[in-house]
């Protein structure tokens, strides 16, 4: 201000340039910025454990990182038919843990799950796995009622019940979420209120909290990108 | 002049009258605002923040016909309630926990938050209007205190 009062010559090259500069920057910026949201990080990444298989293919050696997939399972749905990995074929799905008589964080989880379910509905591309994690009282009947009473009428919604070991184990080793009995806790059972993204190769790709509304508009952000995804060639 | 006492005794009584009923206002302030932190707590879960319920699984709080039984609700809220029940002409068949934890005080806070918010009033309910009613239930679920 008061070089340019004293020599008001110069202030017209001296400001240009100021200004100019802070464009460079801010171009730089949005190039940068550019470039890492167009290249890497578009992609959602492959969470889990991996490890690297050396195999040989067409006399050469090949290291290939092999990625945690969901195992295939059995369990019965609330229409009482059977539901195995097989089912998910080709498809995205959200898996979550639950119980129906849980009176904490599960109801949020289920109005949150309830939004993706109607952003998604129809999607043949999509759908949504509750696993109950007491299947002692969450019979097929009762899923069923429940999933009425929550007005879910159609199979994109699968609530699954079945052997609760074989529920754990797949909830605790493959989904990475925590489940177990606890008597002190309200319902008896202590549990993540995650939500769990699985792509159609059965890849874990994301994993939110099912109990906040943010946690859910990223996933169904994460859902959109997911779908728009070229789908990967076979190895 | 003999004026002057009657209008001080006037500005007096205005004085008190005001002052006493902002005595109530705050004191319903007061259980409102303690009230939202129990109902968040411990009914939004469920109930939701807005108090719309959840589809059929849970019912409304918000503009519920069942809030006219208000002895009703506080006892439900901490001895729990089984069975059907009737919402606004719709039926609701899930258990409701009791909240064994609430205190008097609570329940009769989360109480005044409930009716003012959603019952059509603008009164505290007192948590010594609560004491009896909760006590009288008691004493239906598990018979009178044997020393």
């Amino acid at each position: 201000m008061l070089k340019r009062k004293l020599i008001p010559v110069l202030s017209r090259p001296a400001s240009f340039w100021v200004k100019s500069k802070q464009w460079f920057v801010l171009s730089g910026f949005l190039a940068l910025l550019w470039a890492c949201g167009g290249a890497g990080s578009d992609r959602l990444p492959i969470l889990g454990q991996r490890e690297a298989v050396t195999k040989t293919v067409d006399g050469k050696e090949v290291t290939d990182s092999v990625y945690q997939t969901i195992p295939d399972f059995a369990f019965v749905s609330q229409y009482g038919d059977t539901v195995t990995a097989k089912t998910l074929d080709n498809k995205i799905y959200v898996a979550d843990f639950f119980f129906t008589s849980c009176p904490t964080i599960c109801p949020k989880m289920k109005v949150q799950l309830k939004r993706v379910y109607e952003k998604f509905k129809g999607n043949p591309n999509v759908m949504l796995l509750s696993h109950t994690i007491d299947p002692a009282h969450d019979s097929v009947a009762v899923l069923h009622e429940f999933a009425q009473n929550l007005g879910v009428t159609d199979r994109q919604w699968l609530f699954v019940t079945g052997d609760r070991d074989k529920i754990y184990d797949l909830g605790q080793k493959s989904y990475m979420v925590t489940a177990q009995a606890d008597s002190t806790a309200p319902g008896g059972v202590i549990h993540s209120g995650a939500f769990i993204l699985v792509d159609k190769d059965k890849h874990i790709r994301g994993i939110y909290d099912g109990t906040t509304e943010e946690g859910v508009d990223k996933l169904m952000t994460d859902m959109d990108k997911l779908l728009a995804e070229p789908v990967a060639p076979k190895s | 002049m003999n004026k002057f006492p009657s209008l001080v005794a006037g500005f007096l009584a205005c004085v008190c009258f005001v002052s006493c009923q902002s005595e109530e206002e705050i004191k319903r302030e007061r259980y409102i605002t303690e009230g939202i932190l129990v109902y968040k707590s411990n009914c939004a879960n469920c109930h939701q923040t807005k108090g719309e319920g959840l589809a059929a699984l849970y019912p409304p709080i918000a503009n519920s016909d069942y809030l006219v039984n208000k002895n009703k609700v506080i006892c439900l809220i901490r001895y729990g309630q089984q069975g059907k029940i009737m919402v606004n002409g719709k039926q609701y068949n899930r258990p409701m926990p009791a909240h064994p934890q609430l205190s008097d005080l609570e329940i009769a806070e989360v109480v005044t938050y409930i009716y003012n918010q959603w019952g059509n009033e603008k009164k505290v309910t007192d948590v010594k209007s609560v004491a009896p009613v909760l006590e009288q239930c008691r004493i239906k679920l598990n018979g009178p205190l044997t020393n």
